[in-house]
């Protein structure tokens, strides 16, 4: 039998296979876009590879970079040739990926400008039997047109050693050549039976055209309207005493408390250092806390009413609902932090091999124990929950933290922070199981653009 | 006890304002987001003006001419039934603290949503409007032929003068119709929903509950399905009276699962029987055991379909757990959807997991559930608008297919039995015994024991 998620090794039965084209100028975010929904699709079971075009251009290009290749229709005849040349070769390989590979979902990374362009290529998967949506970015704010510029300028592999300035005029000259040639989407009645996605301004607006994808898409598209560029940070530290049997919910000990009392104390001091506004005010022992909170008028957009991390100063911890993780939230809950109670958050539940260590494991279900050591993300031993089994159930979670901007610390059990951090730093889940979490230490994780940083704050401890 | 679903929604307030001309299943969107968001135990409640509209209209009949815009008297009552309805969620939000409140009317034009928008911002809450557009002929006349028979506005009219009057009143409205504009409304959180689903625009959606929701309409469909659920047949462990384990089938189980491909096909009718199913069980052997003599291809393990997960009690009776844990077992019984076992699961538990299961149920086509008796309960809950306090307590036999057909309004429920006994492991409240007894209270058990049987 399958799952719902299948493993690496095969498709999704029921999702079929899908090119995913990115369409837009340079400087809308498509790489971030790209990076982003390889990471989700990896993380639930999709077999999932981003082709960039701009790897193929620089592996090709005889001159380093050549405005003229980037244009849709360059006058010089060998630009032509070989910017087809590298179109062609960009494409196959996608093809190659579905076919060889076993591939299920393929993104193509590139400017995509003009609607013959798009016709064909959707054309040529659609006759190898694979479905084909573009995603067409477009930004109409300036802002995030620049900031993208500067973070090009910065971090694309096209201006590796070149002086800043440079960089940033070159790559603000190529967005000017292209744009005269760039048709948006939709624009051509040609173009009415392909099935696209309009992302304006990163997710401000969202437009489905012929959306009647299946279940594949539509996950996309949830990722999509919560998917944000998050500035806050996420935490993660482990509940106390994790060697306890799964049925058993004890209070917190006193050890337990003095680790709550260290856990609270260290992460504020970390969070004061890095100058968080909001930091301060926790830190006040005096239990009234200014409320910044303006009035707006019925002129005005309202925030969210009552909705967390709608505001990027700010904190929130969230927790499972067994009593010694409830317990170690206390310190925060006296600063004043709201606290969030998450059924999904509960360890791991180990089925029959729960209290053994793995020699016991081995001793008493040898054939079952060696299937386990080959595929330990997707073994399941009796009535235990896999790791993927997790990542369904957390899934929400994944989405709704995705979509806030504050500050979130996780205390869970290190089964739960496992797929969490897997998440995070798209690890492959054969390594997820044996990702280690101490319990003297919290992980930040930052978000970035090409890919997220973690890193390590000891616990103090007095 | 701290209250936790599948996102924080303590403080949070939605407003969702329906914007569509009439029979485009405005109603039905919003009730079906009231029923999965009150499954989810975030509270929802769906304001439809028409029903103030109608208390205010007190006897003056109401024909098309009553939506005419040039009807003085016609426009002063639907402005009152617009302010009512407001003025009652806004009090249902302060005093019952709602989450999701939706105000069901056409909000055709520019300047009534422009008036809602500000009333909402006054009591501090942005709204969120959700068009429904159409012009797909069929469809309309489809759903006109819907609302002609439920409407209260139409109750015992001929039904041709029924349809003629409805499009009458449609095309008053259209006069003044201003559809959501993605310039125009920029500044708005709105969704447009085009012809079902084929183009739909999100504009400025902010909060997950919101997503959530967007995500949830994504996923339903109108085409015609069924939906069949039954439990495992007998375990060695229903014959013991334990609960939990991973037991085999008893032997009038497996005779069950051998008879299951027959109750099928007569469930699915002679002209049906080439329909093809996929086939949902739980990672248990008995539920597995059960689905093994089905000839469809696609079968799917699910963890979430697994049986309530009973903690330290998993494998006693329930003698046992009430000599062992009295104070739980009577917690339990005084509220069962709330209580969680030592180290295992409530009720509640189980409707967060089986969440992903909803949405993928909604969006799929003909699916046969094979599952344990506390998930069934909850699946069925879903479905048939069961409350908490009741949906525990259903009884649901072993042996027996029960079929789900979801309209328009209200769900279908057909059950067949097949002929093979099988003990009992219904429980009733304060007692340890399991059975059925004729002095049984509940109310809401009944309706599968009173559902049309097929056998």
């Amino acid at each position: 039998m399958t799952q719902l998620y299948s493993t690496e090794s095969g498709r999704l039965f029921h999702a079929g296979k899908i090119c995913i084209a990115l369409a837009g100028l340079p400087g809308r975010g498509k790489t971030h876009l790209s990076v982003s929904l390889t990471r989700y699709l990896r993380w639930l079971g999709v077999k999932t590879h981003s082709f960039h075009l701009g790897d193929y251009r620089r592996a090709s290009a005889v001159l380093d970079l050549h405005h003229e290749l980037f244009m849709p229709e360059p006058e010089e005849r060998e630009a032509n040739e070989m910017r087809n040349r590298i179109v062609d070769e960009c494409v196959n390989d996608m093809l190659n990926f579905f076919e060889k590979d076993k591939g299920q979902v393929a993104i193509y990374d590139a400017v995509n400008a003009l609607p013959e362009d798009r016709l064909k290529l959707s054309q040529k998967f659609l006759s190898a039997n694979i479905q084909v949506l573009f995603i067409e970015s477009s930004v109409t704010d300036d802002s995030i047109i620049m900031r993208n510029m500067e973070s090009a300028a910065r971090s694309s592999p096209d201006y590796v050693n070149w002086d800043y300035e440079k960089a940033y005029k070159d790559y603000s000259d190529r967005i000017k050549f292209l744009t005269p040639y760039y048709q948006e989407m939709g624009t051509k009645d040609a173009e009415n039976s392909l099935s696209y996605i309009k992302f304006i301004n990163f997710g401000d607006r969202i437009e489905l055209h012929n959306s009647n994808y299946g279940y594949l898409i539509n996950k996309v598209v949830f990722f999509l309207m919560n998917s944000r560029i998050k500035l806050g940070s996420v935490f993660f530290a482990r509940c106390y005493k994790n060697s306890l049997e799964y049925t058993q919910d004890p209070p917190l000990d006193d050890e337990g408390d003095k680790y709550a009392r260290n856990l609270t104390k260290t992460l504020l001091n970390h969070l004061a250092k890095e100058g968080k506004a909001y930091a301060k005010h926790l830190n006040q022992t005096s239990t009234e806390r200014p409320k910044v909170q303006r009035e707006y008028s019925v002129e005005e957009r309202h925030p969210a009413a009552g909705v967390d991390g709608v505001d990027e100063n700010s904190l929130v911890v969230w927790t499972s609902v067994k009593k010694r993780t409830m317990e170690t939230t206390k310190y925060f809950t006296e600063k004043g932090v709201n606290i969030r109670h998450r059924i999904q958050l509960s360890q791991k539940n180990p089925g029959v091999v729960g209290g053994m260590n793995e020699v016991e494991i081995e001793k008493k279900f040898p054939s079952e124990y060696a299937l386990f050591k080959q595929d330990p993300y997707h073994h399941r031993f009796s009535r235990a929950e896999l790791y993927h089994d997790l990542a369904i159930k957390i899934e929400p979670l994944i989405l709704e933290m995705e979509r806030m901007s504050g500050d979130i610390l996780i205390i869970a059990d290190d089964t739960v922070l496992k797929v969490f951090y897997g998440y995070l730093m798209s690890c492959s889940c054969y390594d997820i199981p044996s990702l280690n979490f101490s319990t003297d230490e919290i992980i930040e994780i930052r978000f970035n653009a090409y890919s997220n940083s973690a890193r390590v704050i000891p616990i103090e401890s007095n | 006890m701290p209250v936790y679903s599948i996102s924080h929604v303590e403080n949070v307030r939605i407003c969702v304002v329906m914007v569509g001309l009439p029979a485009r299943g405005k109603s039905l969107i919003a009730q079906k987001i009231v029923r999965y968001l009150s499954w989810l135990s975030i509270k929802a409640k769906c304001f439809n003006v028409g029903s103030y509209r109608r208390n205010l209209a007190g006897d003056r009949p109401v024909d098309a001419s009553f939506f005419d815009p040039k009807n003085k008297d016609g426009l002063e009552v639907r402005q009152e039934a617009v302010n009512s309805a407001i003025r009652d969620m806004m009090s249902w939000f302060m005093d019952e603290n709602g989450v999701v409140g939706i105000l069901d009317a056409t909000n055709s034009t520019r300047q009534r949503r422009e008036q809602i928008l500000r009333l909402c911002r006054e009591n501090g809450i942005e709204p969120m409007f959700l068009e429904s557009w159409c012009d797909d002929q069929e469809l309309i006349l489809q759903n006109i032929a819907d609302v002609k028979t439920t409407s209260p506005d139409y109750t015992n009219r001929n039904s041709e003068l029924a349809t003629d009057d409805f499009l009458k009143r449609i095309a008053f409205y259209e006069q003044g119709y201003e559809t959501m504009d993605k310039d125009v409304d920029n500044s708005l959180t709105f969704i447009k929903l085009v012809n079902v689903n084929s183009q739909i625009i999100l504009n400025r959606i902010e909060s997950y509950l919101e997503s959530r929701i967007v995500y949830y309409v994504m996923n339903l469909h109108i085409k015609p399905r069924s939906i069949w659920l039954s439990r495992h047949g007998e375990s060695q462990y229903n014959l013991t009276g334990q609960i939990g384990g991973d037991a085999d089938l008893s032997e009038r189980g497996m005779r069950y699962a051998k008879r299951l491909p027959e109750l099928v096909l007569k469930s699915l009718g002679e002209e049906n029987k080439h329909t093809n199913l996929t086939v949902w069980t739980s990672t248990m052997k008995r539920t597995q055991q059960t689905a093994s003599f089905l000839p469809y291809k696609k079968k799917l393990q699910w963890k979430a379909l697994d049986e309530l997960d009973a903690g330290e009690c998993d494998g006693m009776t329930y003698e046992e757990i009430e000599q062992k844990f009295p104070e739980d077992f009577k917690a339990r019984d005084d509220n069962k959807y709330e209580y969680r076992y030592r180290g295992g699961e409530s009720y509640r538990d189980i409707v967060i997991r089986l969440e992903p299961i909803i949405m993928e149920l909604e969006r799929q086509e003909n699916i046969l559930i094979i599952t344990h008796q506390a998930v069934l309960r909850c699946l069925y809950a879903y479905f048939m608008n069961v409350p908490q306090e009741e949906s525990p307590w259903m009884s649901i036999p072993l042996h027996t297919l029960i079929k789900l057909e979801p309209r328009a309004y209200l769900t279908l429920v057909t059950s067949i039995k097949a002929d093979i006994p099988a003990v009992s492991t219904y429980k009733e409240k304060g007692t340890s015994q399991l059975g059925e007894t004729e002095t049984m209270t509940s109310k809401s058990r009944d309706i599968i024991r009173n559902s049309k049987d097929l056998a």
